[in-house]
């Protein structure tokens, strides 16, 4: 299935990133396994301890015939079993099962274990479990490390079982190699602003600012425009409470600015953020007389800066001729409209809607954009409210009115609209007749394929959201954008408003098509997920960063160009210019290691000595 | 080429006594269901799309209107209550009056009164016209053709039969021009040897024999005993009308070889007479049955009854009993005061109902197989 045929009710972001794969835990680290640390930042890594004096434990797992039957597991714990400092090897049918944590949790209390191997499957699965194996038994967590001899061996030798055990053998030498020299490592523990940036007034950062306040979090709400509200603020009756938008964002205004923690900041823009995640300085611009630029301490930034209309190319479905608008254009005409409709002074007495103009497009948005069928339904109906008389063709590739949006669809119909289905690659062709009025071409699949004209007074261009132009913004906050240019959340399904950027958060339209309800709900699931974090005062971060050796190096620069975070900075130690790198800021992604001439950075949990002694592991059996 | 949508056929249409078509989302459901729509078939659900957007010159050059006989298994399982069953007969009667170009098909169907009216007025006019030429007759037995010169009768019936078929040839030249205007690509090319097949097909098999009725249309469900059954009550009334039109002609026959004066005194069981007590009791059976199952709305296929439905019905009736009747009373020993009355209504009624063949329900019978010829011939 491609993205863009994707269930919309099933796809909560902007389509088709790649991701991580569904893990069991919502907190998974995206790395892999992580032994090893250096003291004091420092590297080093095997100071301080023998490596030959080490005591592990490796556990070579069946997965029930998932991996033995391909690979020798006995084979693999006698090639390993007399490696220095394995104190135990043994074959397990289940690794993960609670027998098998049972017995690793004896075996290092017994054995007074120190180092912890388990040879199982990809540690995107289960490196969380063993860790908690380790610390339930008094190891520290980062003394393990897992070989993923299922799908690199198991599953993808199966026509060689000879060459799958060889290969096993080797990875799980390597993994020892590695664990020789893994220190015990703690995660750094960061104090917390208990404020939050929330960008974009509309109707999700305005609902988000209350779920802010409420929850006991200062707010500082910067909004673009002069006036809050965005888009919603300008809408009449919505689907499918019927409620105004301008009504619902009055209301909203209302209760914001009843809380006094919620700072407002109208015709204003973030113009800079420093700072790491729990402690950002953010600048605000405020376009006063004179501009005045406002810095904010804030623990977490909530993005919620919604979408832009799709504006169709002159010439596309009739976009220039007179009477050819689009659905947002629409909106505001019927909003508008008392007793009739009119369109520019004329009468309209039938009207034609072009569905997934500028969406699901082969050459362009390949997006659903999710909301324009139901919200066009409704508008079908509130023009027939107005004027039943009026002939409406919907003019329609799929419709798509998922989850109870079906009913408008229905009402939609019954109140005497025609559905007309067209085939994908041949849109309908908006033309000026004789007569001077507008036609419309359309081939209805539904009738075999009949070529229809349909004179109509005007035709509407259902159009879908599209990514908002923030470069700037962007720049500033480090976004990270999927394909489809909405900002990129982490995981779809269990990380849906985190990014890649720590304690910045995604809401909204921003992030991909929804409709109001969608977008309030992410609002306040970023609410959610800032507290979480905030409330308790300080967070624990991974402690898999990169560290700098200040008498190795000399200050070229060159690793300050390299980090995408801005985690590095200049420090004067000992009257020596030297590179520093926050703890907070690093996301460990290792960029800067190979640029620095002196070798003098390295990073926890892959540092060259690991890496170094991983490889020789691995190549004794190759050599072999 | 491009068809115009044209939305104003929709109104049209329920005068006719189609439902609520808009109610339909073209699932195709009723495609799926309905036995006779075969693979590739898309009636019922192509013709109310036709309806929808107002493809009027689709809709009445689709032969696919006259395969339906009507069993409602489509109108059961719509999940949108759109009832393709009832709309499938409105857009029959809808060809009708559009195939006929005096108007008064449109008139008969879409107006009760106009019908009412309209058919007592012309069976009165031909009673009255009858009465004109009559002659007093002898009291002692019932003699029509004293009564009323059966070379008159003869004549009458003659012309009336001439003006049918005139009308009813206008109407199926309508028809064929529209169904040939719209050729199917793809369909195989028409042969001397798949005509005569189609032609034996069309009459023979689904006409005559009902074969399609019977097999396909039977209802699952229907636990009725077979003379009980929808086809069988068509079969005997079509077979009941056709049997009683058979013994008239041979009975004029007769008198146009000198075997038999038309009103000679014959027993019971000479063939001819025997051949109309039988189709009579036939078609009186099955009129019946059709009567009291749409007064009833017993079933699901009697549920709606326009004034088509009723014209026909009871003037098939009317003709068929009171001629039953007077045939009775020929065997009487004296000749009841009601007999010559009774005669007069029962010729007109015969003669309207023939006039009116092609105005109404009753021009399924040139219409249908007709239709069936051509879709048997595309294949």
């Amino acid at each position: 299935m491609s993205e863009h045929e994707q269930d919309p009710a099933l796809a909560p972001a902007s389509a088709g990133r790649g991701g991580a794969e569904d893990a069991p835990r919502a907190h998974l680290d995206v790395r892999e396994q992580a032994p090893e640390s250096a003291n004091e930042g420092m590297r080093r890594p095997s100071e301080g301890r023998d490596a030959a004096a080490r005591r592990i434990g490796v556990y070579v797992c069946h997965c029930g015939g998932n991996i033995s039957d391909y690979v020798d597991v006995q084979a693999v714990v006698d090639a390993v079993k007399g490696e220095p400092g394995v104190i135990v090897a043994r074959t397990t049918m289940f690794a993960c099962s609670d027998a098998g944590q049972q017995q690793m949790e004896q075996d290092i209390a017994e054995q007074n274990l120190d180092g912890l191997v388990v040879a199982s499957c990809s540690p995107k699965l289960h490196v969380v479990t063993f860790r908690g194996v380790a610390k339930r038994s008094g190891m520290n967590p980062y003394e393990y490390s897992q070989a993923n001899i299922r799908e690199q061996c198991s599953w993808t030798h199966t026509d060689d079982h000879e060459g799958a055990t060889r290969k096993a053998i080797g990875l799980v030498r390597g993994v020892i190699a590695r664990t020789r020299l893994t220190e015990a490592l703690d995660p750094l523990v960061v104090e917390t602003t208990q404020k939050a940036l929330i960008i974009g007034g509309g109707v999700t950062g305005l609902r988000a600012a209350i779920g802010m306040a409420d929850i006991g979090l200062g707010v500082f709400l910067v909004e673009r425009e002069p006036e809050l509200g965005g888009w919603v603020g300008k809408f009449g009756p919505m689907f499918p409470h019927e409620r105004e938008g301008r009504e619902l964002i009055a209301h909203l205004v209302e209760e914001v600015r009843k809380r006094p923690a919620i700072k407002i900041f109208a015709g204003a823009e973030v113009v800079s953020k420093a700072g790491s995640f729990g402690n950002y300085q953010v600048g605000i611009r405020v376009s006063a007389d004179p501009p005045e630029t406002i810095s904010a301490e804030v623990g977490s930034i909530v993005v919620a800066t919604g979408f832009d209309s799709y504006q169709p190319a002159e010439g596309e479905s009739g976009t220039g001729l007179d009477g050819v608008i689009t659905l947002p254009e629409f909106k505001d005409v019927i909003d508008n409209s008392k007793d009739n409709l009119r369109y520019n002074g004329r009468p309209v007495r039938s009207l034609a809607y072009i569905y997934c103009v500028g969406s699901r497009q082969p050459d362009g948005n390949q997006y659903c954009s999710r909301f324009c069928c139901s919200a066009t339904a409704h508008i079908s109906i509130k023009v027939s409210e107005l004027d039943p008389k009026v002939r409406q063709y919907h003019l329609y590739r799929d419709i798509r009115t998922y989850g109870n949006f079906e009913l408008l669809y229905t009402e939609a119909r019954k109140q005497g609209a025609v559905y007309v289905k067209f085939p994908d690659d041949a849109p309908p062709v908006i033309s000026v007749d004789k007569s001077g009025g507008l036609a419309v071409t359309v081939r209805d699949l539904l009738s075999g394929d009949e070529e229809l004209e349909i004179p109509v007074d005007l035709v509407v261009l259902v159009t879908g959201m599209v990514p908002r132009k923030n470069e700037e913004m962007v720049g500033i906050l480090k976004l990270p954008l999927g394909r489809d240019g909405f900002f990129n959340e982490i995981h779809p399904k269990l990380r849906p408003v985190e990014t890649m950027v720590d304690g910045v958060l995604i809401a909204g339209a921003c992030q991909g098509p929804k409709c109001s309800a969608e977008s309030v709900a992410s609002g306040l699931a970023a609410v959610t997920q800032s507290a979480s974090v905030l409330k308790k005062g300080f967070a624990e971060l991974d402690p898999l960063v990169a560290t700098v050796d200040p008498d190795a190096c000399t200050w070229c620069g060159k690793c300050l160009t390299a980090c995408p975070y801005g985690a590095i900075a200049q420090l004067s130690l000992n009257g020596r210019e030297v590179a520093t790198i926050s703890e907070a800021g690093c996301k460990g992604c290792g960029g800067c290691v190979p640029m620095c001439p002196e070798n003098a950075i390295d990073l926890r949990g892959y540092t060259d000595g690991q890496i170094t002694a991983m490889i020789d592991g691995l190549l004794q059996e190759a050599m072999a | 080429m491009s068809t115009r949508v044209d939305r104003n056929i929709y109104p049209e249409l329920q005068r006719f006594g189609a439902t609520d078509i808009s109610a339909c989302f073209n699932c195709g459901v009723c495609s799926a269901i309905c036995p006779l729509s075969a693979d590739g078939a898309s009636f019922p659900r192509r013709m109310s799309r036709y309806a929808q957007l107002g493809l009027r010159d689709q809709l009445l050059s689709s032969p696919e209107l006259w395969s339906c006989y009507g069993c409602s298994e489509c109108t059961e399982s719509c999940p949108t209550q759109a009832d393709p069953a009832s709309f499938m007969a409105a857009a029959r009667r809808y060809a009708v009056a559009s195939y006929d170009r005096t108007h008064l098909a449109y008139l008969l169907a879409t107006s009760r009164v106009f019908a009412g009216v309209f058919v007592v007025a012309l069976v009165g006019l031909l009673a009255a016209f009858m009465y004109s030429v009559h002659r007093p007759a002898d009291g002692s037995t019932l003699a029509f053709f004293e009564f009323i010169p059966s070379d008159f009768v003869h004549n009458l019936g003659v012309v009336a039969m001439a003006v049918m078929g005139t009308a009813a040839l206008i109407g199926l030249f309508e028809m064929v021009r529209r169904v040939l205007r719209r050729p199917r690509p793809g369909a195989p090319k028409a042969t001397l040897r798949k005509g005569a097949d189609a032609a034996v097909y069309a009459v023979g098999t689904e006409a005559l024999a009902q074969t399609r009725f019977r097999k396909d249309c039977a209802d699952a469900t229907e636990s009725r005993p077979w003379y009980s059954q929808r086809w069988f009550i068509h079969f005997a009334t079509m077979w009941g009308f056709l049997g009683l039109l058979g013994a008239t002609m041979l009975d004029y026959g007769l008198e146009l070889l000198g075997v038999k004066a038309t009103g000679t005194a014959v027993p019971i069981w000479y063939p001819v007479r025997l051949l109309g007590t039988l189709a009579g009791a036939a078609l009186i059976y099955g009129t019946t049955v059709l009567i009291v199952r749409r007064l009833r709305k017993s079933d699901r296929s009697s549920l709606h009854s326009t004034t088509s439905d009723w014209t026909f019905l009871t003037m098939l009736w009317v003709a068929g009993v009171t001629g039953f009747v007077l045939e009775l009373a020929l065997y009487l020993p004296t000749a009841p005061a009601w007999g010559y009355p009774m005669f007069l209504v029962h010729v007109a009624v015969a003669m309207a109902l023939v006039l009116l063949v092609p105005f109404g329900k009753f021009a399924h019978v040139f219409y249908r197989p007709v239709a069936l010829f051509a879709l048997r011939l595309r294949g």
